[in-house]
């Protein structure tokens, strides 16, 4: 255990060295913010910058509190995942290429702490990151629109941290399969994209699937009711990521650390 | 622009000071780091001039490890 | 007491065999160099025994490891071109390595602080390892490499990367080690091996073709080497020479030619007399025992 806490601490601390601990949080709070705020203000900016002919009204029905925060958060699922991606992909196949993971796993050093210590330091960047960027984005659409329930605000949050968390999982996955943090970026993004599109177009057929998670805070925070299906695919996220860091663990260990 | 009169200042503020945060920020750690992807000059263009996107993009994009 | 124990162990990249059996035994407390050129296999040696890559074939028994095979608690190891994390001091990456290894946090601090004055590296001890010079580097690789106090520790060309002085230091560092610890180190550099080894391990396109103490290789070895530097070298020479009754074994590098002998007395009479006969045009002769760069050339044949 005391190795673990060794491992982590040294992933925390890596991360304030390199100022990730500032610039992720800080990305995800304008990324979210940025919703409430365009929201607010676009048809006012429309028009006194629109030109639009004397006499037209424009009239758009505001949003309401609730889908504003909804779009909020999907920004996450776009610009949020591949910040995920692009800062995890080298966790592991960076220090393998490097060689530096040579030299740490030549000491007595569990495979399965070296692996899981990275993925929980990165598990907690995201979280906190999340958290940060998406309370920002409830406060502003709070102080703009209507405060949405800090209950549903909460859900929201967890469901989505998990989807993220799924993301985060997979990435250390191919991270730790393949010897090019590059490749596993690739291959995780486009692997997300890919699961997101089919889950969508056959919501019906695969309402267990992690990334449905998206739209379930979606549903939850609009309608203000969560689908019963979101249980479902709550527990085989879980098991997704249980089973993804299993074999990361696994192949990683199967694999040479000189070449 | 009298919407500008409009506009809640208190709640922007805020924002204006966490993004001015991220461009120091990303400053500080280009002058520190050893080598960047592209020219390190481009960078502090990149970072001053593009508004937020500038910073973001250089730690996402710009930066390199070992 | 044997340390180690190295049965058939072979290595195949893509079918194309690069160790071709070795066996061999490391006692307790000796300092072993793995010698030969460039290519020979050291470094895959190194790693198949520090655990970085598995043998194709053959195994490598510890006599102390742990039941589950592992063994790295009982090994130090050096790659060839260490690699640290940049953004860490030299100290915080000894301290990291070593709570890594089982030391407590007082410990690790302590040890560290110890092993970069042995290293000769306190000065620098704060700054960021990405500010390092190759040597500096290479004198961290020893520290983190012994932080454990490992019964082996195994270093894979420590010197070649240094300049004359930092090779000379890092030698005597090695030399002071041997008190206490099982060294094994590769070089291609006869001299490193000769100043600090008890042992030697020669390999040669991934066979060990000599091995044994240093001693021992010499009294094998015990020839004398007669030189002849002949103005202009032809044919016939090489392979009168070559053909002689005296000659052992030759060696043909440009002009000069080394014939290797037992008896020297009567070589040297033969010879002259042949060269003489002859009406050979000799620049220089010299008489000299052979040299461990000699026993070495002769074995690999060149």
């Amino acid at each position: 255990m005391s190795q673990w806490m060794t491992l982590f601490q040294k992933e925390i601390l890596e991360m304030w060295r390199n100022f990730k601990w500032i610039w992720v949080p800080i990305t995800f709070i304008l990324l979210g913010v940025s919703e409430p705020i365009t929201s607010y203000y676009l048809p006012e900016i429309i028009k006194s910058f629109g030109g639009l002919p004397e006499g037209a009204v424009i009239d758009i029905p505001p949003p309401t509190a609730g889908a504003v925060l909804a779009s909020g958060l999907s920004q996450y699922s776009t610009l949020g995942v591949l910040i995920i991606v692009l800062g995890t992909m080298g966790v592991i196949a960076g220090e393998r290429k490097s060689g530096v993971a040579a030299m740490i796993l030549v000491k007595p050093v569990s495979y399965l702490s070296y692996v899981t210590s990275k993925w929980a330091g990165s598990l907690l960047l995201v979280w906190f990151s999340l958290f940060s960027g998406y309370l920002s984005t409830w406060y502003y659409t709070g102080q703009l629109f209507e405060w949405v329930a800090f209950g549903e605000f909460l859900h929201s949050f967890v469901l989505y941290g998990l989807w993220l968390t799924v993301i985060l999982t997979l990435t250390v996955f191919f991270s730790s399969a393949l010897l090019s943090p590059g490749m596993a970026g690739f291959i995780s993004l486009a692997l997300a994209l890919v699961v997101s599109i089919i889950s969508g177009a056959l919501s019906h057929l695969l309402e267990w699937s992690p990334s449905q998670l998206t739209s379930y805070a979606s549903a939850l925070l609009v309608t203000g009711e969560l689908p019963e299906d979101t249980l479902l695919a709550i527990l085989i996220s879980i098991l997704l990521i249980i089973v993804l860091l299993w074999l990361s663990v696994f192949l990683f260990k199967k694999k040479e650390l000189a070449s | 622009m009298e919407f500008l009169e409009g506009i809640n200042w208190g709640l922007l503020a805020p924002l204006f000071i966490v993004q001015l945060i991220l461009l120091v920020v990303s400053l500080v750690d280009l002058s520190r780091i050893e080598k960047t992807n592209g020219p390190k000059l481009l960078w502090v263009f990149i970072i001053i001039f593009v508004n937020i996107i500038g910073p973001i993009l250089y730690f996402v994009i710009g930066r390199r490890n070992n | 007491m044997s340390l180690i124990r190295i049965k058939g162990l072979k290595k195949s990249f893509q079918g194309h065999e690069v160790i071709k059996g070795l066996d061999f035994k490391l006692e307790k407390g000796k300092c072993i160099a793995l010698l030969g050129p460039n290519g020979a296999g050291k470094t895959t040696t190194l790693r198949m025994l520090s655990g970085l890559m598995k043998p194709t074939e053959g195994s490598i028994t510890f006599s102390d490891a742990k039941k589950d095979g592992d063994i790295r608690h009982l090994i130090g190891y050096l790659p060839q071109f260490p690699v640290f994390y940049d953004w860490m001091s030299g100290l915080e990456f000894l301290q990291y390595v070593g709570k890594l290894a089982g030391l407590t946090s007082k410990e690790a601090k302590k040890r560290s602080l110890e092993l970069l004055e042995l290293v000769g590296i306190s000065d620098a001890k704060n700054r960021r390892v990405g500010k390092y010079s190759g040597g500096m580097k290479q004198r961290l690789g020893i520290a983190q490499a012994i932080i454990h106090r490992p019964q082996l520790v195994m270093l894979d060309e420590p010197v070649s990367a240094l300049d004359p002085f930092g090779r000379r230091e890092v030698l005597e560092l090695l030399d002071g080690l041997k008190k206490e610890t099982t060294i094994l180190f590769s070089t291609h550099i006869l001299n490193d091996a000769e100043e600090v080894c008890d042992e030697i391990l020669f390999l040669h396109n991934g066979e060990i073709v000599e091995s044994g103490s240093m001693e021992a290789l010499r009294e094998r070895h015990q020839q004398s080497k007669i030189d002849f530097i002949f103005r202009k070298k032809t044919e016939e020479m090489a392979s009168t020479l070559k053909n002689h009754l005296l000659t052992q074994s030759i060696l043909v590098d440009g002009n000069r030619i080394s014939i290797f002998v037992t008896n020297v007395e009567l070589a040297r009479k033969e010879f002259l007399k042949l060269i003489y006969e002859k009406d050979w045009q000799l620049d220089r002769f010299e008489v000299s025992s052979m040299t461990l760069e000699d026993v070495f050339m002769k074995v690999v044949g060149k």
